[in-house]
């Protein structure tokens, strides 16, 4: 999952990127509006985390011309001021949640997590694909009761695909959710760790879950136990 | 208690006071003028009365030749006092007994007032003559008469007190009339007075709007008092919204350095990290809480400054210090950061001289300006430092090479919180209260700061300080070359 995290104070966003990053997900930041903006509506994001007040372009703004593009991506606005009207007229705007600094990091990352969630239609933390199951909060993936070691980026990868069941998801689209601008972008790495993945989740001749559609990309089965 | 006085019931008795002043005098002029018109008719009705009686002596048709009294077709009023008498006393009728009256003998009609009786009646003796035969060749034979006639004045008084008394009434009635309506019209016309404490009372902390109703403003009287209540809530009005926007950006400022020292340690204890790790992340907390720390400090002494110095020492004499050591102090302060980026910081000063700040203040003041210049400054440039001492006044100026100032950041570059470049980030800008300190420094000790554009480029920053001349007055020149 890609975060997009628009902050112009330098340290709060490094340090929310930092945390980001340790919990698995890929973190672009911008320090002004304008740049944030831009960012956001490449639409290759699975969540934006936004600073109200802004160099160049205010949050509220940025936010507004998101939801002009019709862009869904959910929205978390951070902000210092803490008056009702705000907060009503931000999510009468289009934004999802909101946190008032100073922020718990914890539950920043538990809020962010929870848009991405919900923007997939998930509702728990827990993601179940026929005998495969895989805990977000954990990090952890187990398979018919055995817990699988999974490398940071399979898991990623798994994480993705999961929040997407039978869906074709193309290696583009695993490229830009899974990787912020700091990575370098390399299809076959892409593929290098599918088959990994694939590998580690075969436990004792079960069916295989991930489908290669050549020249379109990857798909999770559900039900293919049966 | 304090009295209250009633501007209504002040005018309404100055007016009824006045008129009762005028109606006195009227009165007064009346009466007299009365008496005299009604005394001419008075007296002209004696006089007819008087010459129908003249006229009703008769001859008697004797050989004595004699005059009788022949009262038929003369008309006398009842209480009427009066005697005919011919020349030799012999009275020829009377009635109710006159008194006898001396007088000369003159064909003018003479009046007396005399009391008759209980009664006062004024009297008109009239000397006439009256010819019997005056056909016969010796002329006829001349009796003189005399009469008497008076009628009691109490008729005259009468009338007198009839004229007074309906003037008397009319302008009791009058000024009856006249306190209804004054009330009336005064209380009308303070109207704008009650529409405007109306509006003045709607104003409460959450809503200073105040627009003096448009009766005030059409009464000329209340002109002055609207326009003062109107400018004097707005300038309330405009210190309170600055307070409030101190306040809330104050907040802002103070949370978001929270917020940051709050992550740094929250991703520190987010998973077992190694030594090294710790060490680099307690490192980086213990400077984000730097920062904030001075955000306080710097917010702390711009409340401490911008406290009335009489609270703060007014028993200590002001303090005085070397406003050149002070600029040079700062210019050693800032010496690190000019030589990172080779900028020049040259000091023009002629002599010394005291200013009334403590030293603390004065560096904090120097090296604040000194500073602002320096980030404003591009690299490679030159900063110049001029102090120039005039009669109890120092100017002191600071000149960058920078871009200059807008004309609308040279208004509100003072205030708390501003940062000219709405696109420059909190990283290099500061918190944005260096400046507002300055100005409350100046302003404390009753001076001025104020930024312009230097005509050859770049803007330039005068803080006008009252001063007291130090010793040597010798000009100097200095150069501190940053290297």
């Amino acid at each position: 999952m890609r975060v997009l995290l628009v902050e112009d104070e330098q340290r709060l966003a490094e340090n929310i990127v930092a945390a980001l990053r340790e919990t698995g997900l890929a973190v672009d930041h911008a320090a002004d509006g304008e740049t944030g903006s831009h960012l956001a509506e490449q639409d290759i994001y699975d969540a934006i985390v936004l600073d109200l007040m802004l160099p160049g372009k205010n949050g509220q703004r940025v936010l507004q011309d998101l939801r002009r593009r019709k862009l869904h991506t959910p929205v978390l606005i951070l902000t210092a001021q803490e008056n009702k009207e705000s907060v009503v007229s931000l999510l009468n705007a289009g934004a999802d949640d909101y946190l008032s600094k100073p922020f718990d990091l914890g539950e920043l990352l538990a809020r962010i997590k929870a848009l991405i969630r919900r923007a997939k239609g998930v509702s728990t933390p827990v993601l179940v694909v026929s005998d495969l199951e895989l805990n977000t909060v954990q990090q952890t993936v187990s398979r018919r009761g055995r817990s699988l070691d999974l490398s940071p980026t399979e898991y990623r990868i798994l994480e993705y695909l999961m929040h997407r069941p039978r869906a074709v998801v193309s290696q583009r689209e695993l490229l830009e959710h899974l990787y912020d601008f700091d990575w370098e972008h390399h299809s076959n790495v892409i593929e290098a760790h599918i088959s990994n993945l694939r590998r580690k989740l075969n436990v004792n001749g079960s069916e295989p879950l991930i489908e290669t559609l050549r020249h379109r990309g990857y798909r999770l089965r559900e039900g293919g136990a049966q | 208690m304090t009295k209250s006085v009633s501007i209504t019931r002040r005018l309404v008795v100055t007016v009824l006071f006045l008129e009762l002043l005028s109606a006195v005098a009227l009165i007064g002029a009346i009466t007299v003028h009365e008496w005299r018109v009604q005394l001419k008719v008075f007296d002209a009705s004696l006089v007819a009365t008087a010459e129908s009686l003249m006229g009703a002596v008769q001859d008697t048709e004797d050989e004595a030749d004699t005059v009788m009294l022949d009262m038929r077709g003369v008309r006398v009023s009842k209480d009427a006092a009066f005697r005919v008498e011919d020349e030799r006393g012999k009275v020829l009728g009377s009635a109710l007994d006159p008194p006898r009256l001396e007088t000369e003998a003159s064909g003018t009609p003479v009046f007396r007032n005399i009391e008759v009786g209980s009664q006062g009646y004024r009297f008109l003796v009239l000397k006439g003559l009256r010819i019997v035969d005056p056909g016969q060749p010796n002329g006829g034979v001349q009796h003189s008469i005399t009469i008497v006639y008076g009628t009691p004045s109490r008729h005259l008084w009468h009338e007198v007190f009839e004229a007074i008394r309906f003037f008397a009434i009319a302008t009791a009635f009058l000024m009856g009339i006249t306190a209804f309506v004054m009330a009336w019209l005064v209380r009308k016309g303070l109207s704008p007075v009650h529409e405007l404490a109306r509006e003045a009372e709607r104003i409460s902390s959450s809503d200073w709007q105040f627009h003096a109703p448009i009766s005030a403003k059409e009464t000329v009287e209340l002109q002055p008092l609207a326009a003062a209540l109107e400018a004097a809530l707005a300038r309330l009005q405009r210190s309170f919204e600055q307070q409030r926007r101190f306040t809330s950006d104050a907040a802002h400022e103070l949370k978001t350095d929270v917020a940051i020292v709050k992550s740094s340690l929250q991703l520190l204890s987010m998973r077992k990290r190694t030594l090294e790790e710790y060490g680099q992340g307690l490192a980086l907390s213990l400077e984000d809480f730097t920062r904030l720390e001075s955000t306080v400090q710097k917010m702390l002494t711009l409340a401490r400054l911008e406290q009335p110095p009489e609270s703060c020492n007014s028993s200590r004499a002001p303090q005085y210090c070397s406003l050149r050591d002070t600029i040079e102090d700062a210019v050693h302060q800032s010496k690190p950061f000019a030589e990172l980026r080779s900028i020049e910081v040259r000091m023009e000063f002629t002599g010394d001289v005291k200013v009334p700040i403590d030293s603390r203040d004065a560096l904090l003041l120097c090296s604040n300006i000194l500073l602002n210049a320096l980030q404003h400054s591009p690299e490679g440039s030159t900063v110049i430092i001029a102090v120039h001492a005039d009669e109890g006044i120092v100017q002191l100026t600071v000149r960058d090479q920078g871009e200059g100032i807008s004309e609308e950041d040279r208004a509100s570059v003072f205030e708390p919180f501003y940062r000219g470049d709405p696109s420059r980030s909190r990283k290099s800008g500061g918190t944005g209260l260096g400046l507002s300190i300055c100005k409350a420094i100046s302003e404390r000790v009753g001076g001025s700061i104020e930024i312009a554009n230097h005509p050859a480029g770049g803007a330039i920053v005068t803080v006008r300080l009252p001063a007291e001349v130090m010793a040597s007055a010798s000009t100097l020149s200095s150069s501190l070359k940053a290297e």
